[in-house]
């Protein structure tokens, strides 16, 4: 295989993985936090701060998604780790595993 | 003290200052965005990118050894020098050694004066394939991978190089633009301080990441030198004191923090907000990470320019395109004139030859590095300034100037809000605040 070849291979996967962790994750983060608004009750105190109480199932709902954010940092620290020591995490299992080389 | 072991420790000090070069050069990429979005003080963001640059350090076990097989032919596949270049008890590969890190460490110290962010790696492996090509010959340069997997120059440096700018541009447009589509309705009333604490996660986790892998190319480099001089043999282990050594160095030059650069990065580029902030933070990290699992060799700093300005972008953030011109410049001459130096320094060493053309080559570095330091106190940039607005404001040619609130009353008028005193654009123009 030549260089090119090679190189939009690797290229392009680390583009969707990108993509998928890069813009996927802070949109869910950022749908997380729309969410919380939705119904809310706000109100503005006299120096004009804003409070906000949201809806019981909008925190759950939310809580969900910044779980998916959360999981997505710990695939990250579990890819630094494993890389440090060797192995690599692989993804052929449901939930990701660090596994030798 | 015969010659070879006064050349040894040349080398150790001079790997070591690399890694501390390395350090305040790269602290940039992890904490530029955060420090200029005000998501983190910048002495609490250089503390906290050191701290984690240390820990990364320490989490990585392997041993990168065969660091300069990526561009020259010194080692052999295990990481042993290679048998013929040992016949003088080691002081070729020694030198070699010397003068590529010398050279790396002139093109960081010169591209910090400069502020301009350009790979520590780049810088590194320019100097020793400079090094290589002068003391080896140009056989003794890997230019291309032998087609099973991208290697070489052209494969680990130029061609990657040009292409991981362009993917962390996307990703990190891609990101802003959604995020500020789901959150656009709702502005004013979200705080800014959430889309921080995403900013601050994300840049932590691009801070451990560079301790695990630049802190290992200096481990690295330091046990070969071990190796080539009979000190060690090992190609399986290093020795804890280098572990210990090269992690306190790289984050040592975290602390120091690069200030120059920060602020280039930072300010100067592209003036962002912490919802672009959490964007760019979240491109480089996911970019960066998943090319360390794919085993795709990129550099964090073009990433992590890359990222800020696609989060810029993404929100139609107006670029100055000169300081990107500059830094683009300054990518594309890393390796070529790191490797000039790193030939420059071999041959001076080599024409004196011996233990003293080795203290040669090292003086001149440390005579270099004081120039540059007195040059720097010229025009100070540190923790206290590295936020202040942009002078050259003529520079930017994009008409839209647009910026999101940091809190709002209902009428858009209320006080500040607790963040303000870092987003110090809305102060300079309240009335143009606007609801997106």
């Amino acid at each position: 295989m030549n260089t090119l070849q090679l190189l939009l291979e690797g290229a392009s996967e680390v583009f969707f993985a990108g993509l998928v962790f890069g813009a996927g994750l802070p949109f869910v983060y950022a749908v997380a936090l729309r969410v919380m608004t939705i119904g809310a009750t706000t109100y503005a105190d006299p120096s004009g701060e804003i409070h906000s109480t949201p809806k019981m199932s909008s925190r759950l709902f939310s809580g969900l998604l910044i779980a998916v954010v959360v999981a997505g940092v710990v695939i990250g620290l579990m890819i630094i780790v494993a890389t440090g020591f060797g192995k690599e995490v692989t993804f052929d299992t449901i939930y990701p595993t660090i596994t030798d080389k | 003290m015969d010659a070879a072991n006064i050349t040894l420790v040349l080398v150790i000090v001079t790997a070591l200052a690399f890694d501390f070069t390395n350090g305040f050069h790269d602290t940039a990429n992890a904490m530029a965005a955060s420090i200029s979005t005000g998501a983190l003080k910048p002495k609490v963001a250089v503390g906290l990118s050191a701290v984690l640059n240390l820990v990364g350090a320490f989490l990585s076990v392997q041993v990168a050894l065969t660091v300069t097989n990526a561009v020259i032919n010194l080692q052999t596949k295990d990481g042993a020098p290679n048998p013929e270049l040992l016949a003088d008890g080691g002081e070729a590969v020694l030198l070699i050694i010397l003068a590529g890190l010398a050279g790396g460490i002139l093109w960081n110290l010169f591209t910090w004066l400069l502020g301009l962010p350009s790979s520590s790696s780049h810088a590194l492996l320019g100097g020793l394939t400079g090094a290589g090509a002068a003391g080896l010959g140009w056989a003794g340069v890997k230019w291309n991978g032998d087609g099973s997997k991208l290697d070489g120059v052209v494969g680990k440096i130029l061609l990657p190089s040009l292409i991981s700018p362009v993917i962390a541009i996307v990703v990190a447009f891609t990101g802003c633009w959604l995020v500020h589509k789901v959150t656009e309705s709702v502005m004013h009333r979200l705080e800014e301080r959430y889309f921080r604490y995403g900013q601050v996660g994300s840049a932590s986790l691009v801070s451990i990441a560079h301790g695990t892998n630049d802190a290992q190319k200096t481990m690295g480099v330091m046990t070969l030198a071990l190796i080539a001089s009979g000190h060690w043999t090992s190609t399986t282990a290093i020795p804890v004191w280098v572990k210990f050594s090269a992690a306190t160095a790289i984050a040592a030059g975290t602390y120091l923090g690069g200030w120059r650069i920060i602020r280039t990065l930072g300010k100067g580029l592209v003036d962002i907000t912490p919802r672009q902030g959490m964007s760019s933070d979240g491109s480089t990290a996911a970019v960066l990470l998943s090319a360390s699992h794919l085993g795709f060799a990129l550099s964090t700093t073009h990433v992590a320019t890359g990222s800020v300005l696609g989060g810029g972008l993404g929100r139609g953030t107006p670029v100055r395109w000169s300081t990107a011109g500059r830094m683009v410049t300054a990518w594309a001459t890393t390796f070529p004139i790191a490797a000039l130096m790193g030939a420059l320094m071999w041959w001076i060493g080599d024409s004196i030859g011996g233990a003293f053309g080795a203290s040669v080559v090292f003086l001149l570095l440390a005579a270099f590095s004081t120039w540059i330091f007195r040059s720097s106190r010229r025009e100070h940039v540190g923790a206290d300034n590295v936020n202040d607005e942009w002078e050259r404001a003529a520079e930017i040619t994009s008409p839209a100037y647009e910026h999101a609130p940091v809190t709002h009353s209902k009428n858009g008028s209320g006080p500040p809000g607790p963040a303000d005193d870092v987003a110090d654009r809305d102060q300079v123009e309240p009335t143009e605040t606007k609801t997106h």
